[in-house]
């Protein structure tokens, strides 16, 4: 049973590329998917999936395969510095904002691939990536941009955390928050970037947002959280390849391998749905709401909404 | 310019998705729902999936399903450590990936997926145009209906709560009437380009305009000039129809962003404007 859940769908060395790239970028995904929570940034990540294809276009038809991760870049940094603009408010919200620029955006980039033959199965791939055809530069990228991502953290991560849960502080203490603002957009588009070739802009939702959502059901610890969300984000990737290789090979039925990696992140958040509502009925009185001194999760949730949500 | 019968059926979809779509955005924009408007244009996605397996109507697939996804959205943000934005991410990552694994399964995997996303205007039939005009009846005449308490829910909740009106279930509501708008349009026009004609005209018409009425009737401008002028466009250049039209949406918006009366750019930092 061991065997056929860890060695044998792994034999083949491109399901090894495969799973080395799904937990690297479900350990990264984990981590960055801490912050999206907290700042409530699922729909800025949504959008930078979608923003970053006309760089993608572009890319390519300047330098081929070579260009596709530097258009990406290019278009993700300007994202992440228009949505921080954007971010500072004015009469119409974020959220609306947001939701202009990435159609535009996107549909500046189907534009371009529409004049190409091969129209379609361009759009396809870019949607689903291509997990099991990664290749081992593919992986050096995901692996540089984690350490990258990690080192930033590491460097700004109390700042960014002191940003969500209480900004006014941060700004009172002289931090400027604008700038914290647009350091963690941009993390979180040089993760969109070193996955969107790999795994495709759906998989790469998934998994900046559900980590650390099926994390947060189950405990407003944040340590906890971290780990909770890291362990979701390696599981899924592990358990998503493994059923779909299952499926595949011993059942004859066809199961897109990314696609199956998301699903195995929900049925994760499901689980912690399950386990969050077993937890409250067994506790048989409430927490006590004495303040012990731990900064819970459920401080962040009054204050850190949207500039447009706090107004 | 509009010759073929294709290209006047495309354009009387553009128009009346376009009046559509302006009326419900303004209430989108209002409430800050346009993520949960962009989750429900992928979330439907394994009910048309489900739809075509089943030999069902596209249409009515994806409307049920849609259903259960709002009901599941509504469901999940109560619980407690959930948190609105995380479980609209969640359906719309679970729900559009389950659409892709049903399709998977399926032999021609490769098949046409782009339609599904910029949709293709220029292929709709006049059974499209028909559900069109009835779901379109339907929304308006249930938004009209419903008009009072829903901008009362939209400013003021507590309010709404205290008069003794049922709060949740104009949520519900209105949540229902969003995905049958997206139902709708996202068979005939795609998930980017249905998005952007909810959001983006009413948006544009925020930034002109002061009261609810003339905001929608503006919006309803703006997303009918936006299909027309963008079908002429994409005719003329050969390009992509349903993306053009988002672009030249995206455009007025930008344009209003700039320039608006006593909210645009321009005019909020125009020379010898004394400091608040």
């Amino acid at each position: 049973m061991l065997h056929r859940l860890l060695v044998e769908p792994f034999a083949l060395p491109f399901m090894h590329r495969a799973l080395v790239e799904a937990l690297l970028l479900g350990v990264l995904g984990g981590v960055v998917s801490v912050f999206v929570l907290l700042r409530r940034l699922a729909f800025v990540s949504d959008a930078l999936t979608h923003t970053v294809f006309p760089g993608v276009v572009i890319g390519y038809l300047v330098a081929q395969t070579a260009g596709v991760v530097w258009g990406a870049l290019a278009l993700a940094l300007l994202s992440a510095v228009l949505f921080t603009v954007v971010s500072a408010g004015g009469r119409v919200t974020e959220d609306a904002t947001l939701a202009i620029l990435l159609t535009g955006f996107f549909a500046i980039g189907v534009i371009l691939v529409s004049r190409r033959a091969t129209y379609t199965a361009d759009l396809t791939s870019f949607l689903f990536g291509r997990i099991l055809t990664v290749d081992r530069a593919e992986i050096v990228q995901t692996a540089a941009v984690g350490v990258l991502v990690a080192g930033a953290l590491a460097a700004l991560g109390k700042e960014l955390l002191l940003r969500a849960f209480d900004p006014d502080a941060a700004a009172a203490m002289g931090y400027r928050v604008p700038l914290l603002d647009l350091a963690l957009n941009v993390l979180v588009a040089l993760v969109v970037v070193a996955a969107v070739k790999a795994v495709g802009t759906v998989l790469v939702i998934a998994l900046l947002v559900v980590p650390a959502a099926a994390a947060r059901l189950v405990t407003d610890r944040l340590p906890l959280l971290l780990a909770g969300s890291v362990l979701v984000g390696a599981l899924g990737g592990w358990l998503g390849l493994v059923a779909s290789w299952e499926a595949s090979v011993h059942h004859g039925i066809r199961l897109a391998s990314g696609a199956s990696v998301v699903l195995a992140l929900v049925a994760l958040y499901l689980l912690a749905l399950v386990a969050a509502a077993l937890g409250r009925l067994g506790r048989r009185s409430p927490r006590p709401s004495t303040p012990d001194g731990r900064v819970r999760l459920s401080h962040v949730d009054s204050r850190a909404g949207l500039p447009g949500e706090r107004a | 310019m509009f010759a073929h019968s294709y290209a006047q059926r495309a354009l009387v979809e553009v128009v009346a998705v376009g009046a559509l779509c302006g009326v419900v955005g303004v209430h989108v924009v209002l409430r800050r729902l346009s993520f949960f408007t962009m989750a429900m244009t992928h979330a439907t996605f394994p009910g048309i999936v489900l739809g075509a397996l089943l030999g069902l109507n596209l249409y009515l697939g994806a409307g049920l399903f849609g259903v259960l996804v709002v009901l599941a959205v509504a469901w999940l943000s109560s619980r407690p450590g959930a948190e609105q934005t995380s479980v609209v991410g969640v359906v719309l990552s679970g729900g559009f990936a389950l659409g892709v694994a049903l399709l998977s399964a399926q032999p021609g995997f490769t098949k046409d997926l782009s339609a599904y996303l910029v949709g293709s205007v220029l292929t709709v039939q006049e059974a499209d145009l028909l559900v069109t005009a009835a779901v379109a009846a339907v929304v308006l005449a249930a938004l009209a209906a419903l008009r009072k308490e829903l901008l009362l829910g939209a400013f003021d909740r507590a309010g709404l709560v205290a008069l003794g009106y049922p709060a949740r279930l104009l949520d519900v509501a209105l949540l229902l009437l969003i995905e049958a708008t997206v139902v709708t349009s996202v068979p005939a026009v795609g998930t980017i380009l249905s998005v952007a004609l909810i959001v983006a005209q009413a948006a544009t018409a925020r930034l002109w305009c002061e009261r609810v009425g003339t905001m929608t009737a503006a919006a309803v401008g703006v997303g009918v000039g936006s299909g027309v002028l963008g079908l002429a466009i994409s005719e003329q250049a050969r390009v992509s129809a349903g993306a053009t039209i988002v672009v030249v949406a995206s455009v007025a918006f930008a344009l209003s962003w700039l320039l608006a009366p006593r909210h645009g750019l321009a005019w909020r930092f125009r020379p010898g404007r004394a400091v608040a």
